[in-house]
């Protein structure tokens, strides 16, 4: 009997065209996904990572189960309500046949069903693969280098994860539809899967976290993303995901869930013909029909006045709206959604804004970016219940009885819309009610009300209103529940790979328009204007759908479009002839308003033809002038003219240009940031000079000088140079120059000579148009990388002096020292000048500003900031004393005699050295937050620290352009604030830090998508030179001591400063220059680290698996540590083999103190030469745990392995 | 517009209406009929037409071609005045079931434009007793038997004093008791109304209607009074008790018109001018005869 409805359900599935339909839709994606460049799964693939390695493989395989869950709803969810819906199920349940049969049968029989369609994963992807390169639309295949073709690559995902993950779903989706008989309710359970995951995401950003997150995410994605996480390239290209470790238990753990959820199903599913429900009030009154106490023969019906003018209609529409907001809210799959989100947010706002573990302060505009994570939630209200109300009369049959009602057309779709409006409305304002319990549970009470509703009442509340009418719209064409749910999904999917085939234009993007992201400094800005502009375009494009909403819905039993578009035309009175004009006048006009904006006043690009410029400058202009000898810059005095308001600026002055070459120079290469679409109104050189040749397209100009420059002579060039802000862009609008809080650098001036940072950089873009691959840096040993600093080749060294003027109530800053400060024609202006020789890197600033000041020796510290973000500054200024302390002493003096920091915007993260001046965003450190200083790390303390560090590295040592220049710089500014750190705060915490830099480390070098440099010949990968720098740098000073590593760097120093083209060495230094400062300092038993930690990528595998103690007679421990030791060497794409070990490892014991936490009590370097090895140590107090190399000094891939707790040795 | 409902004289007229459904059905073939103030019964077996020609003059579906007027509105393009004046309760229909009875109608009362509270309420409440909801008035409708639940679409049909009330087989799934309240009711609505009523129970019809018409398959094939139905075919019913194996015989050579069991063995009705074969008795025909005759006859 079982078989028999196995085989029952199988070919009633056989027989459905949904079932082909579901395997075409699975097929066409993952073969779109295998074949096309425009599709993608997951965002695997590309550059080391073949698309066809078991990795990639694997990671599709599972991603697509996560997209499955809509057909498994579809499959298993109806597998028994089906019998309920269409009323057999009394047919059913008279035969002979038990529960189990039933139940087991339908469930087995869809599950295989739905394995076959799963199916499509495999086979789309073999076909993909095997046949990519014969297709015609991805010319770049035949470059790709694809893995040899592996069956079980693509079986064993399939079996292990696609498979189990099916089951799953299977499992939940089955019982919710057998237990409630509710289709709505069946989607509810894929809402709660996805926010397991969702959560699992929040929770791995603390590294603590990662065990949890791997088991608790049912379709086991991040299981498998962190079990991969520091897998290399060459890893991931060649090996399959095993199930073992979390993946295995993950699975285990699932599994048995689906098999508890089945048992579950079977016990409380009733086996009788009362449909009763688990989810309804299962004794369903049934209500008595009562004899009458009034005689209806005597009640007389009182005549009424009837309206049905249009104030009748307000009335009508008001009570129908509130009659349907009503009705949705009593859903109880409308509570789970809702239920659902709210849970899913007080989860994450655990983790608020986290960076190192610490946390931010939720001031309001973090907290609003917060509850953005509602939009999922209320994309699926949106969808669902826009559905549901459009179909609510005809589900229920009472559609004949209101469509004859006297009420005009518009009423009903209009209420239905006005109801759901009423929804929102009330769950923007929960979730500001939210947002406000958040700010107070984080002890945060500046709620900043009005920027809630500023922010939730026009993009949040636009977006619903545009989703809704749209979903509307296409209820109303489709004339089918779940068609229109189809074409929903299918309209998001389109729009997802809409930009990717290159239509990018906002005109073209449903419902775009952003309001870019609040700051508090310059708020909404400029975002405000082309924000309302498209918005307004879009709230007219769904006016009109909504009104063809209005004219094509049914009402009666008519549902043949053509019968619809004649009625339609009958529906077409006056006022909606009116307003459908009215509305399509709106759309048309700001439509061109908005392409007026977009493409006249601003040019249009698309990232393609920004591309094709870029290839054409390369193509046009590498050959003749790349490295061109030119002159440099040596004086740079400017006055710049700022307008916040008006979002324009104007730099006009002069450079002095030297010959520091060995020829004559007469042909000078002038490059304009055409980037920024800066206009260059003059450019004239002191002795006349002559366009020679203009390629205006790309800003380029060759000017020949009337008189040669002889060399070491020097020739002055003025300018003026204007940025103008017009209207609004389509995309990318300029967020350095805005109302408050404008930050730009020189990259906005002339430079020049040819600019190869104008070149595509992206390997797999250069396969594309058919360019060579790129290095990304110049060998150490060019000697034109050499004769530039990492600041490039327009200059050494230069002098210093700028005037800037802005809006009156503004600051404005520049490097160097304010000379004088005067207001002129209501505005105000700044003159600066430095005294030693700076960067060719300066940067302009204007904004309101509130200052701390304070000294250290005779050094004025200053701390521009917005009012209100106070909370850091105490923490800054501390830093600044620290770091200035350490780096003056070991380093060498501090060549100015002020130092700012300023805050800008948060359109960008990060902190920036200039001379003297270090702008700082208002997105991190301002408003970090260290809850406990014991736990947390003190964020806006390093990162001051690391940006003083430059002015040391970087600013009085700038490096060569090539390989391996960030390690002069940015490595030893880590280095520097690292040992800053290391004085002011507890080990546990620089432990803690240093964990976070391993993860980051291995992290980075696991999404390597070119080649893993040793650091010493780093390639601008952060990875490298940031997190992994720290590691080195901090192990060097541990292993060698720290003085020494100061002493070396002192020496450095020394030797090195101010290093120039035509200065001591006519060189910058390089990174092996260093290296000599660290040899010399290193005794020789340790000279093998520095060709470890800098010269190659070395890692280790150090494990404890046992320690043990026993108690020695004279009240002291002798605990024995049995370790495991392995050291591997690893080549660029992360092959790694295992090369001998001899090398001087750490072995630590640590005991407890009064507080019960941990205690270092020992800890010493031993020489370990062999795998396997047995420490045994003496230690006074009780030992609590041991292991090698216990604080993590060495890379290491399982760091948490590295200790064990001690155990009492039995005594023998 | 206001609109105090006064007793006017009032004809629905339907001239030449055809209507063909897109799978190739022909609901209405050139269906004329003449509507008076008063009841008006549709007769005829299911499909026959009765709810497509309802539904078009309830303005919920088109027609292909013809013409409807009531008094001077054109019902297929002037909608919305049909609506005004229409009561209707469709054949099948459902409730929305988290709603109870007092709510749903007051909702239904807004829609059809009583937007006085106090008059709303008072018209509420005494549709309710009439219908025999009072009691079950704040349960939901979801927990509503069959016979409650038909109620409840009469209540909703007599909102605002409706001048043209469609009621489609509102007689289907009441017991006797209720059956007879309900037609009692239909009744009670005075000669200024049109009311429509169709139904396959014959007994509606002659219990109830001045005027009628027998539908099958989309057309009319007969109009007029129950009683001059009834006259027309006076002499011309016999009636004969037969042997079941028998009846197929008879089918072949009478024009049978009905045949039922009577105590385990047929006995049917035969359309003829005389007695056919002298071995039927005569009876007085009703209407019941009639319908039949005029569907089999017309077969």
């Amino acid at each position: 009997m079982f078989l028999e409805i196995l085989r029952f359900e199988f070919s009633y599935r056989k027989n459905r065209a949904a079932t082909y339909l579901y395997f075409l839709i699975l097929f066409i994606l993952c073969f779109a996904a295998a074949t096309s460049k425009y599709v993608t799964i997951g965002g695997s693939g590309g550059g080391q990572l073949q698309a066809n390695s078991p990795y990639s493989l694997s990671f599709m395989t599972i991603i697509m189960t996560f997209a499955v869950t809509f057909i498994s709803s579809a499959v298993m969810g109806v597998a028994v309500l089906r019998d309920f819906e269409h009323k057999t199920e009394s047919l059913m349940f008279t035969t002979t046949m038990s529960k189990f049969d039933y139940l087991m049968g339908r469930f087995w029989g869809s599950f295989f069903v739905m394995v076959l369609i799963y199916s499509s994963i495999w086979i789309a992807f073999m076909l993909g693969f095997s046949l990519g390169k014969f297709l015609p639309w991805d010319p770049s295949w035949k470059e790709k280098t694809m893995h040899v073709f592996d069956a079980w690559h693509y079986f064993q995902p399939f079996i292990f994860y696609g498979i189990t993950n099916l089951f799953i779903q299977a499992t939940i989706y089955f019982a919710a539809g057998t237990l409630s008989r509710k289709p709505l309710l069946i989607y509810t359970q894929g809402i709660i899967l996805f926010v397991l995951y969702e959560i699992t995401g929040t929770i791995t950003q603390d590294l603590e976290n990662k065990d949890l997150a791997s088991l608790v995410d049912p379709f086991a994605i991040r299981t498998f993303q962190i079990y991969t996480q520091y897998w290399t390239p060459a890893q991931k290209n060649n090996l399959l995901i095993p199930l073992e470790g979390m993946m295995l238990w993950n699975r285990v753990l699932w599994c048995g869930i689906g098999f508890i959820i089945l048992a579950i199903t079977y016990y409380a599913f009733s086996f009788n013909v009362v449909t009763s429900s688990w989810f309804k009030n299962k004794k369903k009154k049934v209500v008595k029909d009562v004899a009458p106490t009034i005689k209806p023969e005597n009640v007389v019906i009182p005549l009424v006045h009837q309206f049905t003018n249009f104030s009748a209609n307000l009335t009508q529409l008001w009570q129908q709206s509130v009659f349907y907001a009503k009705m949705v809210v009593k859903e109880i799959p409308f509570i789970a959604i809702v239920f659902v989100g709210f849970a899913d947010l007080t989860i994450n706002s655990f983790y608020f804004g986290e960076m190192y573990g610490t946390s931010s302060y939720p001031i309001t505009a973090n907290v609003l970016g917060f509850l953005s994570e509602f939009d999922l939630f209320f994309l699926i209200i949106v969808v669902f219940y826009s559905g549901e109300l459009i179909w609510r009369e005809r589900t229920v049959n009472i559609n004949l009885i209101i469509d004859a009602l006297p009420v005009p057309d518009w009423v009903g779709l209009l209420s239905k819309f006005i109801g759901l409006i009423f929804i929102y409305i009330a769950l923007l304002l929960g979730l500001i009610f939210f947002g406000v319990c958040v700010q107070v549970a984080h002890g945060y009470f500046n709620f900043e009300l009005p920027l809630y509703f500023e922010t939730l009442f026009t993009d949040e509340l636009i977006f619903l209103v545009a989703f809704t009418l749209l979903s509307f719209f296409i209820q109303t064409i489709a004339n089918n529940k779940l068609v229109g749910f189809a074409l929903m999904f299918v309209f998001f999917i389109i729009n997802m790979f809409m930009s990717g085939a290159g239509i990018e234009h906002p005109l073209f993007s449903f419902n775009s328009g952003s309001l870019g992201g609040y700051s508090d400094m310059n708020k909404y800005g400029h975002f405000v204007s082309s924000f309302s502009w498209m918005k307004l375009y879009w709230l007219a494009f769904v006016g009109i759908l909504f009104i063809t909403s209005v004219l094509l819905s049914v009402r009666g039993t008519e549902s043949l479009m053509k019968t619809r578009l004649k009625i339609g035309q009958l529906r077409l009175s006056k006022p909606i002839l009116t307003l459908a004009i009215s509305t399509l006048v709106v759309f048309i006009s700001t439509g061109f308003y908005v392409y007026y904006n977009t493409n006249k006043l601003n040019k249009y690009i698309t990232k393609e033809d920004q591309e094709k410029l870029q290839v054409d400058y390369e193509k046009t202009l590498k050959k003749q002038f790349d490295n061109a000898p030119q002159p440099r810059i040596v004086d740079v005095n400017l006055k710049v003219e700022v307008y916040p308001e008006e979002r324009d600026f104007t730099a006009e002055g002069y450079f002095w240009l030297k010959n520091k070459t060995t020829k004559v120079l007469s042909d000078i290469l002038i490059q304009n940031d055409i980037l920024h679409n800066m206009k260059i109104e003059y450019l004239k050189f002191e002795g006349g000079s002559k366009v020679k040749k203009a390629y205006d397209n790309f800003g380029f100009t060759i000017y020949q000088l009337s008189k040669p420059l002889a060399i070491g002579d020097s020739v002055k060039m003025s300018f003026k140079t204007k940025f103008e802000t017009k209207g609004f862009v389509a995309s990318g609008s300029n967020t350095n120059v805005v109302y408050n809080g404008t930050f730009f650098n020189n990259n906005y001036f002339p430079s020049l000579g040819y600019s190869e940072d104008f070149e595509i950089g992206d390997d797999d873009t250069r396969k594309k148009y058919k360019l060579p691959e790129k290095e990304r840096m110049m060998e150490q040993n060019n000697p034109i990388g050499l004769s530039q600093s990492l600041f490039g080749d327009d200059s050494d060294y230069i002098r210093f002096e700028m005037v800037i003027g802005t809006s009156k109530d503004q600051t404005a800053i520049a490097p160097g020292y304010l000379q004088k400060t005067w207001e002129e024609q209501n505005r105000k202006y700044f003159h600066y000048k430095m005294d030693v020789p700076m960067v060719n890197f300066y940067s302009i600033i204007s904004a309101k500003y509130e200052i701390k000041r304070d000294k250290w020796k005779n050094v004025n510290l200053e701390i521009y900031y917005n009012k209100g973000h106070e909370y850091n500054l105490e923490k800054m200024i501390s830093s600044m004393k620290s770091s200035f302390d350490y780096f003056d002493k070991n380093f060498a003096p501090y060549q100015y005699r002020q130092m700012r920091i300023m805050e800008f915007p948060r359109y960008a993260s990060f902190a920036q050295s200039f001379a003297n001046t270090v702008p700082f965003s208002e997105g991190i450190g301002f408003i970090q937050k260290i809850n406990d200083p014991e736990k947390d790390l003190d964020m806006p303390f390093y990162v001051t620290a690391h940006e003083l560090g430059h002015q040391w590295w970087g600013h009085q040592v700038a490096e060569a352009r090539v390989k391996g220049n960030a390690m002069l710089s940015e490595t030893q500014a880590q280095y520097s604030a690292l040992m800053v750190m290391k004085h002011a705060i507890k080990p546990e915490l620089m432990q803690k830090f240093l964990k976070y830099e391993l993860d980051k480390y291995l992290t980075g070098r696991a999404r390597e998508s070119k080649k893993e440099q040793p650091l010493a010949l780093v390639e601008s990968q952060g990875y490298i030179h940031y997190n992994k720098g720290s590691l080195v740098m901090f192990a060097l000073q541990d292993y060698i001591g720290e003085d020494k590593v100061n002493k070396a760097l002192q020496d450095f120093l020394a030797d090195w400063k101010y290093p120039s083209s035509d200065g001591k060495y006519k060189r910058y230094p390089t990174s092996q220059d260093l290296l000599k400062y660290f040899k010399a300092e290193t005794p020789d038993s340790l000279k093998y680290i520095l060709k470890d930690m800098f010269e190659t990528i070395t890692l280790f595998e150090n494990k404890t698996d046992k320690v043990s103690y026993k108690v020695l007679p004279n009240k002291t421990y002798e605990v024995s540590i049995k370790a495991i030791s392995e050291k591997f060497r690893a080549d660029s794409s992360g092959n790694e083999k295992p090369i001998s070990l001899n090398d001087w490892i750490d072995v630590g014991v640590y005991g407890e103190d009064k507080d019960g936490k941990d205690k270092l009590l020992y800890i010493q370097k031993y020489k370990v030469a062999k795998k396997d090895n047995t420490f045994k140590i003496i230690v006074k107090e009780k030992p609590k745990k041991a292991g090698i190399d216990p604080i993590n000094k060495l890379i290491d891939r399982h760091s948490d392995d590295n200790v064990k707790t001690a155990v009492l040795e039995e005594n023998l | 517009m206001e609109k105090l409902k006064t007793p006017n004289f009032m004809q629905l007229t339907i001239t030449n209406l055809n209507k063909t459904y897109s799978n190739g059905v022909q609901a209405l073939q050139n269906v004329n009929l003449t509507i008076n103030q008063g009841m008006f019964g549709l007769l005829g077996p299911n499909g026959a037409g009765k709810s497509s020609l309802m539904r078009t003059i309830a303005t919920l579906q088109e027609a292909d071609t013809g013409t409807i007027t009531l008094g001077d509105i054109n019902v297929l393009t002037q909608k919305e005045e049909v609506r005004k004046t229409l009561g209707y309760l469709p054949q099948e229909f459902g409730v929305y079931p988290k709603v109870d009875a007092v709510t749903l109608l007051n909702h239904l009362a807004v829609l059809k434009g009583i937007t006085n509270s106090k008059e709303r309420k008072e018209l509420v409440e005494s549709l309710l007793q009439k219908t025999n909801l009072w009691e079950a008035r704040k349960k939901n409708l979801g927990g509503y038997s069959g016979g409650m639940k038909q109620r409840f679409g009469i209540a909703q049909a007599l909102l605002a004093n409706p001048k043209l009330i469609i009621v489609d087989e509102p007689t289907a799934g009441l017991d006797p008791a209720e059956r007879n309240r309900f037609l009692n009711l239909l009744s009670e609505l005075g000669e200024n109304t049109i009311v429509i009523l169709s139904t396959h129970i014959v007994e509606d019809v002659k219990e109830l209607c001045q005027d009628m018409a027998v539908f099958n398959k989309g057309q009319v094939l007969y109009k007029g009074n129950p009683f001059d139905a009834i006259q027309e075919i006076e002499g011309k019913i016999w009636r004969k008790r037969i042997q079941k194996a028998e009846l197929a015989d008879y089918k072949k050579n009478f024009t049978l018109i009905s045949d039922k069991l009577i105590g385990g063995s047929p006995v049917i009705h035969v359309l003829a001018d005389s007695n056919p074969d002298g071995t039927f008795d005569a009876v007085n025909g009703d209407l019941e005869d009639v319908y039949f005759a005029k569907i089999f006859a017309n077969a």
